[in-house]
């Protein structure tokens, strides 16, 4: 009875979430006369119209790559460097740690609106307008807060013992970072990965100011693109969705794995 | 007892980037908010603290930051609570549990641009599905009273699997052997949840919070592509209110003048929840 | 135990390693890809201008064919063509951000006919008289030349034009042996007639959600009525037919119910698919309905009317005046090769091109008896009249911060929030504020 009732829950759980999306497919398949009418819900005559104009009227694939690129190394550099800070911040002495972990936090305390025209002079001014590097840079740092902070927080979950059994052992703090901190504090690196990834692949602000051409276009700004001045083609944005949606969910769903399996060892399974 | 190494060389690198990326926006901001900037007409010229007079007076402030309050408060407390729900679900091995892992993240997957529109058309009157599955004709977007609350349900879908996906990374690095020790002991399962889990998960609610809320405080695109602040500003939040003052009406001095009353909100708070939850402690 | 974590979780680091490396080696690869500069080689001398704006409707290439033909006409200039997203809000906020920093980055720039008093003040614009030869203004519609006039001088040139229109059934007028109505109250008794015998059907629908449109909306009956918003640079707003025409507006959707409230929440493309689907029988839009209406799946095919909007009893109808209008970047460094692609762009051959291609409907009158486009789209002789009447929103700087206090205000009568006494008693105290503000 009691695995019935948490079954029931985990299907409602997944209808709410995946729920939208499935409705989102079944527009995406239905012919742009089909598309107001409701019911039916499924469309009568499927048709793949609109994945197909997603393809030859974009240069979609060019921009997914963009997308792909931009955010990968934004992914990168962000773990690094917001790791490398977070075990700085957690285990080690660090002077003002208090001031450097709100520093670290205030890039995410302005709205993004306000900053977004000081910083495109400068992305201007370094000639980057309408480069990878300009998102790159960008991204790595806005992300840095979540990055920094969530990390040092899975670091400090790691019992000092550990860190200090290294030390003994011969370790200068970077070993005993990368051969026990890191490993220890998995779930919270390839949460934090997922996060920054979802992040600079979804941003559309700054993305819609540094680019100019497919050169450097990124996902959602050719999404943003796909509209007239009124018509909204509903068929091809479901199409699309669904298009850049997916790549993300079988990412993650490859790494969550390293998420679940995180600190079962030893311990009996179910 | 050995001495802790210094950790300085470890954090430079994260400090040196967001000083050059950060510094010069933020002081941007903060010096154009004493500023009257109006480019239209060519003004320009320091008025100290004027523009922050102004915005005390000013109704439609008052207005925003009440929607802005409202919809964090509500926005925030609904995912946590949710959130957690899930993520101790989740917790449980079971058939099949990376796929719906996976697919527990696609509202956090879909892009804002998309899932917007996707709940514009969702909440619409005449043929959205969700006024069909309802057997209703309940004017969502259109009523002053339903209006936020719907921008709240869409922010609550989108932004719950951020939530569940922290809150289960947290839940995966307590130890097994307590539970078991626990068990053995004879604790209950509401017991072991307020006494071992909740304590231990504390430091990753922080953390939600403190991001979450700053988000939610922030939020822009999803509101403006569902309502655009209306209808009669019942849906327009602080950041809304912020772009319309600078990118539509150009007045560079006030606008930013809202956007560090935003600041000021997400700074104090942030301090708020590290002091409150004192999970941010040296070891 | 513990090192059995340690190993396990080296697995699992190991494994994340891999995986990265996977991800470097294709990024590598698609940096391969990306390397290659799509900077075409059109000679080696000459000069590049760039033309910004925001997205053309329909296919792209009938576009990029007439950039290619300008720049065989004028050997030695380069156009390119960078596109911004559609939508009006994002447009301003890019050319704000870039014109504020005196960004020389685009030659061209396309723009609603809203921002040309604003643009001009700000000194972002360049005085684009001498592109229009000596009495060329005369040409073209009267409502845009005003648009794009400061001082006498002309800051823009009136590039496609666009209108509120009244769309009706034809088969349901005819079936009730009705008539186009004439005034507004004429379109609520026949409105109110026919729904009343025909199940399903929504009176009469508009744009009544809190954005740019719905002061058109407002605007069209209120000029209708013989109100307005600023005469002679003061503001007229708390004015009784201004009162009248707003509580008219409320009561259709309360009083007479011909239109439902779902308007509050709607915009072009909702109420174009409501009437498209066959479930309104008037609906106010602008001409861009017409083309999707006449497919070959729309469920109103041949059966749609267009009409100018009604007025009230004793005034002129006034439909609200779109379009674009294209410019030159004051801070460009090829201004002559600017306006060369302007004076292309706005001729008459180029824009029958636009008319024929595209759907752009020309702001030159001549072209309202061209043959050729009569015959391929015989619906737009009948526009002729309604583009002569076509009114500019209030034609000053101050446009952009009038409109952000009158859509606030506009929505809350509209939606019931506030009696229209209140909402245009606050909006003239608005307006007066600003409008009296010492710079």
């Amino acid at each position: 009875m009691k695995r019935a009732v948490f079954y029931l829950m985990i299907a409602s759980i997944v209808l709410w979430s995946a729920g939208p999306l499935l409705w989102q497919f079944a527009t995406s398949l239905k012919p742009d006369a089909e598309l107001t009418r409701l019911p039916p819900i499924l469309p009568l005559a499927p048709t793949f119209d609109h994945y197909r104009a997603l393809f030859t009227d974009t240069p979609l694939l060019r921009i997914i790559a963009n997308s792909a690129i931009v955010s990968s190394c934004s992914t990168a550099m962000s773990l690094v460097i917001g790791a490398l800070a977070a075990f700085g911040l957690a285990d080690l002495n660090v002077s003002a740690k208090k001031l450097v972990l709100i520093f670290v936090l205030s890039a995410s305390m302005f709205p993004p609106i306000a900053i977004v025209s000081p910083l495109y002079l400068i992305i201007r001014g370094l000639g980057l307008r309408d480069t990878w590097w300009a998102l790159i840079v960008t991204y790595t740092s806005f992300s840095l807060p979540l990055s920094v902070w969530i990390m040092t927080n899975f670091f400090r979950q790691i019992p000092e013992e550990l860190y200090l059994a290294a030390r003994v052992d011969g370790c200068s703090p970077f070993q005993a970072f990368i051969r026990i901190m890191l490993p220890l504090a998995a779930p919270g690196v390839v949460t934090t990965a997922v996060l920054v990834f979802i992040f600079s692949w979804n941003e559309f602000l700054f993305a819609l100011t540094f680019t100019a051409t497919a050169k450097s276009r990124t996902i959602p700004v050719a999404i943003a693109l796909f509209p007239g001045l009124h018509e909204v083609p509903w068929g091809d944005i479901a199409a699309a969705s669904i298009v850049v949606t997916i790549p993300l969910i079988i990412l993650v769903f490859a790494f969550q794995r390293l998420i679940i399996e995180g600190l079962t060892a030893g311990a009996v399974k179910g | 007892m050995m001495e802790r190494e210094n950790g300085n060389r470890f954090v430079m690198p994260a400090v040196v980037l967001l000083s050059l990326v950060t510094i010069y926006p933020i002081l941007s901001v903060l010096y154009l908010s004493l500023q009257r900037r109006l480019p239209i007409f060519d003004v320009s010229k320091f008025t100290g603290l004027d523009n922050y007079r102004f915005l005390l007076t000013d109704d439609r402030f008052w207005n925003a930051l009440r929607n802005t309050v409202y919809f964090a408060a509500t926005s925030v407390t609904l995912e946590l609570l949710f959130g957690l729900v899930i993520a101790l679900l989740l917790n449980r091995s079971f058939r099949l549990k990376g796929v719906v892992t996976a697919l527990v993240l696609i509202p956090w997957a879909v892009p804002t641009v998309v899932s917007a529109r996707m709940w514009e058309w969702m909440y619409n009157t005449d043929f959205g599905i969700l006024n069909y599955l309802l057997g209703m004709k309940i004017n969502w977007l259109g009523s002053p009273f339903w209006a936020l609350n719907a921008a709240v349900f869409m922010d609550v879908w989108k932004t719950m699997p951020f939530v569940v996906i922290l809150l289960l990374a947290g839940l995966k690095m307590i130890p097994r052997q307590i539970y078991q020790a626990a068990r053995i002991d004879g604790a209950g399962a509401w017991s072991i949840f307020m006494k071992i889990t909740l304590p231990l998960l504390m430091p990753v609610i922080l953390v939600v919070l403190i991001f979450r809320t700053l988000d939610a405080l922030r939020i822009f695109d999803a509101v403006y592509v569902l309502t655009g602040g209306g209808p009669a500003n019942t849906t327009e939040t602080l950041s809304i209110y912020a772009y319309k003052v600078l990118f539509q009406t150009l007045q560079f001095g006030y606008g930013s003048t809202l956007s560090v009353v935003v600041f000021l909100c997400t700074g104090s708070l942030s301090v708020l929840y590290m002091r409150l939850l004192r999970a941010e402690g040296s070891r | 135990m513990r090192s059995d974590k340690i190993e396990k979780s080296r697995t699992v680091l190991g494994k994340t390693i891999a995986v990265l490396a996977l991800l470097t080696m294709i990024l590598a690869f698609l940096c391969g890809l990306g390397c290659t500069s799509d900077r075409e080689q059109h000679g080696a001398s000459g000069t590049t201008i760039v033309f910004k704006h925001g997205k053309i409707a329909g296919n792209p290439k009938p576009f990029r064919d007439l950039l290619d033909r300008f720049e065989r006409e004028n050997p030695g200039i380069t156009v390119k063509d960078e596109t911004l997203p559609a939508s009006t809000d994002e447009q301003h906020q890019f050319y704000a951000i870039n014109l504020d920093s005196k960004s020389n980055d685009f030659d061209v720039l396309s723009l609603d006919v809203i921002w040309v008093p604003e643009f001009a003040r700000a000194g972002w614009l360049r005085d684009v008289t001498r592109v229009l030869a000596e009495g060329e203004q005369n040409a073209f519609f009267p409502g845009p030349v005003q648009a794009v006039t400061q001082d006498g001088r002309l800051f823009a040139v009136p590039w496609y034009i666009d209108a509120g229109l009244l769309y009706y059934r034809t088969d349901l007028l005819k079936k009730y042996n009705r008539s186009a109505p004439k005034t507004w109250q004429e379109l609520v008794k026949t409105a109110q007639e026919i729904t009343e015998k025909e199940p399903n059907l929504y009176g009469f629908i508009w744009q009544g959600k809190q954005y740019e449109g719905l002061v058109c909306n407002v605007l069209e009956f209120i000029w209708s009525d013989g109100g307005g918003v600023l005469e002679n640079s003061r503001p007229v707003i708390d004015s009784p037919p201004n009162i009248e025409a707003l509580q008219f507006m409320r009561d259709l959707i309360v009083k007479w119910h011909i239109t439902p409230s779902l308007v509050l929440t709607a915009i072009e493309e909702p109420t174009r698919h409501i009437f498209g689907s066959g479930r309104a029988l008037f609906m106010r839009n602008w001409p861009y309905a017409w083309s999707v209406f006449r497919s070959e799946d729309s469920a109103v095919r041949g059966k749609v009317g267009v009409a100018e909007l009604p007025s009230f009893p004793g005034h002129v109808s006034a439909p609200a005046l779109g379009g674009w209008q294209l410019g030159v970047n004051r801070f460009s460094l090829h201004p002559e090769e600017a306006e060369k692609l302007i004076r292309f762009l706005t001729s008459l051959s180029v824009q029958k091109t636009l008319a024929l291609t595209v759907g752009y409907k020309p702001t030159r009158k001549a072209l309202y008896k061209d043959p050729d486009l009569l015959r391929e789209q015989p619906f737009v002789g009948s526009l002729y009249s309604i583009f002569m009447r076509a009114r500019p929103r209030p034609v000053t700087p101050y446009y952009m911060m009038i409109t952000q206090v009158l859509q606030p205000e506009f929505s809350a009568a509209v939606a019931g929030i506030k009696t229209p006494e209140a909402a245009l008693g606050s909006a003239q105290r608005q307006v007066e504020q600003i409008l009296g503000e010492k710079l």
